[in-house]
């Protein structure tokens, strides 16, 4: 393929600061383990409190870099013509950078109580978790997504001639915005505090960021396969249709214990529990649309890390946001390391993993490298997935642990007792993590250097060998549909099995007697085992993928379809 | 004929019912909404509750300006560094608050929460001026004390100044007054030893708390003057506010301050004898050294006996500067 519109080249801007930005939160996200362990790390200097806060700010503008890029890559293409006004998109771009900068510098603050108060809003920053930042950089925000829904619609056609790819990122974009504002006032009271941050939250992850991942997974499977856009289109209308479905009301799973009425945790149970539906469909979509035909994987990372989105979407959102999702399960899950194990599953499986399969699929396009040495990507996408796994693991069962020993004995500080009945997983964060980061930085490295580094030799093959070595084995036969089910269905197995036993703290023997016996059992064999099949089932469909016939020799392999055949 | 994947008539139809089922469920959403915040749901609301002279609304804005949900969570959300505050002053109370909330690395001792209580606001709030009648009302504190009183803790220090923490505090009582439907879950496991025990496998109380500060003023009087002030100033929690070298913590640090010369809020300047420090001791407001707010430090006059004070300032004779 070949880049056809030259604002296209925008995006890769995009895509080299997503990775820097990703790299330095990273970094935030080692610290902050570390400090876990031992709180008296870099104590005075640099507080777990405002590390945490750059680990939060930096981890969403990395992503929100990564659907820009993505989307002004793909925007020419739907549009069928250049992305207007590129000036202003330029001015996003510093405008980003001036946003980090600035945050590095005001979010320090709160080591010395300034929030800037002036007119009733705290200007510098307001110390509210994922909202760290302050008005200032609010509106600047503001302004940014302004723009990025300006470009975009000035850029599509006439509204009549959208299909449900234009819709998903059209809405997507618009909302993006819209659903910002609810984080722009200080709010008075707590529990109403609480219930507009998560209109920005829950409608960002689970209500807009679902939508542009269904939208722009739909649309790089069509670049990728060929597959027909009309049957892309149904699956990305009834999935946004699903995500707004369940979760319009299942924000109230939020709204259990904020100090709002009783009846929340009836309808946030209920609906919330339909929230995986749409990542299900999502799930086999991609199955049967990575099937439509037998060409091989040209370009395998790209691929690697959509399907590492789209199963970890099932998983770390769909499975683990499930298992708590039930005011009987969140009532213990809620405020303890159960949460990050989620959180970080399900925000950097779905949507990071995204942005840097978007930036695997266009670099290479864009630095004219379609035959690039794939191992180092292949390698990164290994590491991180393995890193974010252990690294849910570790929330997971020290999340347990801590909810046994805080909430159910009740013992109370976190130098006493629970941090010291924690220990073991507390250690085993940093040492997750710095497989994670090491991913991190040989995926930066691979796509900042792309193209740039000795080309792969004429004929070579840029799999590796192993492409070929395990072309006949049974592990790497075609994937069926029935089996895909089977995988799917060992996840869904484990999924309850946590479920179970984050309901199991309610039973009397646990809650009254303090055995923590079953629980432990659940937890033990439901977290390890989810994780497990996750990394045996991507191993599986990927050893599929590769083992089609390897013939990487036409140019023809990356064409673009066209938007609205 | 049937309503297949795409393009079937059936499709248009269903979309539009799907677009009605999605109004239908905004519009349960917003009803809710109101009746989440109606009068009738007897909530408590932050402009209703105060402590002393300060307000809990205020209390809030301190609470974000300094990030405590950075490490700590409020109602669960926040960070899961240190423990969920929403219910700090329901087991703690003003004075363990206010004793501990100046300097948050040290825990406080008995003695420092009852310095606390002679403060009339912690008088009228927590309803008595007698410590054992407050450890009875606000077992958290005792439990604190007796298990941690002394140690450091896992908090750093943050420059919160008198009335910022008057301010937190009437916020923590706010959140502590709130409804939040039965969250965190009430502690059903009886026994405090038995609880320990199921947590690490043994007792550990006596191992993790250092000896509560016991009075010591049965002290015998051939004990070291040096040695029992250096006891005393840890007991009664001053160094959790002062530094033993010249750094300035929340208070002046100690180190070469004896006979050196103070400079006062007044413009004033004295010498640092054993008259000027006695009387720092018993009645720190009657003179403020510059750069300090009035009514930071407790008075100890009723608190510590002569004899005590006077070890005290022996014991500070001997800090140098560093
Ligand atoms: C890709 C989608 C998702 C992302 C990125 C995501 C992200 C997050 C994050 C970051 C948190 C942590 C909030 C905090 O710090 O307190 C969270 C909490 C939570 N999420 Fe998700 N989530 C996703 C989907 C889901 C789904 C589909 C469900 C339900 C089935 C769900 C249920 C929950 C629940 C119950 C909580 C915990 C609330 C609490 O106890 O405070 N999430 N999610
Ligand atoms: C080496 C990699 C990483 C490590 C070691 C790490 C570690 C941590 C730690 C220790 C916390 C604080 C949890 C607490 O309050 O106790 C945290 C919070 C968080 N991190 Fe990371 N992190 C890493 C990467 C990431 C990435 C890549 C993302 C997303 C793009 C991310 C998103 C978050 C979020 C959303 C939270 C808040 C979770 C919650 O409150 O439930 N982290 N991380
Ligand atoms: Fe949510």
């Amino acid at each position: 393929m070949q880049i056809e519109f030259q604002t296209q080249r925008l995006s890769m801007r995009f895509f080299m600061l997503m990775l820097v930005l990703f790299v330095l939160q990273v970094g935030y996200g080692l610290l902050l383990s570390l400090q876990q362990t031992d709180p008296t790390v870099l104590a005075g200097v640099m507080n777990f409190n405002v590390a945490r806060a750059e680990h939060l700010n930096l981890g969403i503008l990395w992503i929100l870099c990564g659907f820009i890029g993505a989307i002004l890559f793909v925007g020419p293409l739907l549009a069928k013509r250049e992305m207007v006004a590129p000036w202003l998109i330029k001015l996003l771009f510093y405008a980003v950078i001036v946003i980090a900068v600035w945050n590095f510098f005001t979010l320090r603050l709160a080591q010395f109580g300034i929030a800037g108060w002036w007119q009733g809003q705290p200007w510098l920053q307001q110390g509210l978790e994922y909202l760290e930042a302050g008005r200032i950089a609010g509106v600047l925000v503001l302004i940014g997504f302004a723009i990025l829904a300006y470009v975009v619609l000035r850029t599509f056609p006439p509204v009549r001639q959208w299909n449900e790819i234009h819709w998903g990122l059209g809405l997507g974009v618009s909302a993006l915005m819209a659903v910002w504002v609810f984080g722009l006032f200080y709010v008075a009271r707590l529990d109403l505090q609480e219930y507009f941050r998560w209109f920005v939250v829950h409608y960002w992850v689970e209500g807009v960021w679902e939508v542009i991942h269904i939208t722009l997974v739909g649309f790089l499977l069509v670049l990728m396969f060929k597959v027909d856009v009309k049957s892309v289109g149904f699956a990305v209308f009834w999935g946004v249709m699903l995500v707004w479905l369940s979760g319009l009301i299942g924000n109230a799973h939020h709204y259990f214990w904020i100090g709002t009425p009783e009846f929340w945790q009836f309808w946030g149970s209920l609906f919330s529990a339909l929230e995986p539906l749409p990542l299900v469909f999502c799930f086999w979509h991609i199955y049967l649309d990575a099937h439509v035909n037998k060409r091989p994987l040209e370009n395998a990372p790209a691929f690697y890390f959509i399907l590492g989105s789209v199963v970890l979407e099932q998983i770390g959102a769909g499975i683990l946001g499930f298992t708590m999702t039930f005011a009987l399960t969140n009532v213990w899950s809620h405020g303890t390391w159960v949460t990050p194990g989620h959180a970080h599953l399900a925000l950097f499986g779905t949507f990071g993993m995204l942005g840097i399969a978007a930036a695997y699929y266009a670099v290479p396009l864009l630095r004219k490298v379609p035959n690039y040495d794939q191992r180092l990507g292949k390698l990164g996408f290994w590491l991180v997935l393995t890193g974010v796994l252990g690294m849910a693991f570790s929330f997971a069962i020290g999340g347990t642990v801590q909810i046994y020993v805080y909430r159910i004995l009740g013992l109370d500080w976190f130098g006493g007792d629970v941090a010291r009945a924690m220990g073991v997983f507390k250690l085993m964060l940093p040492l997750f993590g710095t497989v994670f980061a090491v991913g991190a930085g040989v995926l930066a490295y691979d796509l900042l250097t792309l193209g740039r580094r000795v080309a792969v030799p004429a004929g070579t093959d840029a799999h590796g060998e192993a492409a070929t070595a395990h072309a006949t084995t049974r592990w790497s036969r075609p994937l069926s549909g029935f089996e895909a089910g089977i995988w799917l269905m060992l996840m869904w197995i484990f999924g309850t099995i946590i479920t179970l036993g984050l309901l199991s703290f309610n039973l009397p023997r646990v809650r009254v007697e303090g055995d923590p016996t079953l629980p432990y059992l659940l937890a033990g064999v439901g977290y390890p085992g989810l994780l497990l099949v996750t990394l045996l089932f991507v191993w599986r469909f990927l050893a599929s993928m590769e083992a089609r016939a390897n013939a990487v020799a036409a140019p023809s392999l990356l064409r673009v379809l066209p938007a609205q055949a | 004929m049937s309503c297949g994947t795409g393009g079937s008539s059936c499709e248009t139809p269903r979309r539009r019912g799907a677009f009605v089922v999605l109004a239908i469920l905004a519009l349960i959403f917003v009803v809710l909404s109101i009746f989440s915040f109606l009068k009738s749901r007897n909530q408590v609301t932050p402009d209703t509750v105060s402590f002393g002279p300060y307000q809990a609304a205020d209390g809030k804005r301190v609470f974000q300006a300094y990030n405590c949900m950075g490490c700590h969570t409020m109602v669960g959300n926040g960070a899961y560094l240190g423990p969920d505050l929403t219910q700090e002053y329901k087991h703690a109370g003003p004075a363990w608050l206010a004793a501990f909330l100046p300097s948050a690395g040290g825990w406080p001792t008995t003695a420092a929460v009852r310095a606390q209580l002679l403060d009339p606001n912690q008088q009228a709030d927590g309803g008595t001026d007698s410590i054992e009648a407050y450890l009875k009302k606000f077992p958290g504190a005792a439990e604190r004390i007796e298990r941690r009183g002394g140690g450091t803790t896992m908090m750093p220090n943050l420059p919160l100044t008198k009335d910022e923490i008057g301010q937190l505090i009437a916020y923590l009582k706010y959140t502590s007054a709130m409804n939040t439907e039965g969250w965190p879950p009430k502690v059903e496991v009886q026994g405090f030893d038995r609880r320990v025990q199921l947590a690490h496998g043994v007792i550990a109380t006596a191992e993790a708390a250092p000896a509560p500060a016991a009075p010591t003023a049965a002290a015998p009087a051939t004990v070291d003057p040096v040695a029992h002030g250096a006891q005393l100033v840890k007991d009664n929690g001053c160094v959790a506010c002062h530094a033993t070298d010249d750094k300035k913590l929340v208070g002046p640090g100690w180190g070469g301050l004896y006979n050196s010369t103070v400079k006062l809020s007044d413009g004033s300047t004295v010498i640092a004898d054993d008259a000027y420090l006695r009387e720092s001791i018993r009645q720190p407001n009657a003179k403020i050294v510059a750069g300090y707010p009035t009514g930071v430090m407790p008075a100890y006059e009723t608190l510590l006996k002569d004899d005590e004070v006077n070890a005290i300032v022996a014991y500070l004779h001997s800090l140098e500067k560093q």
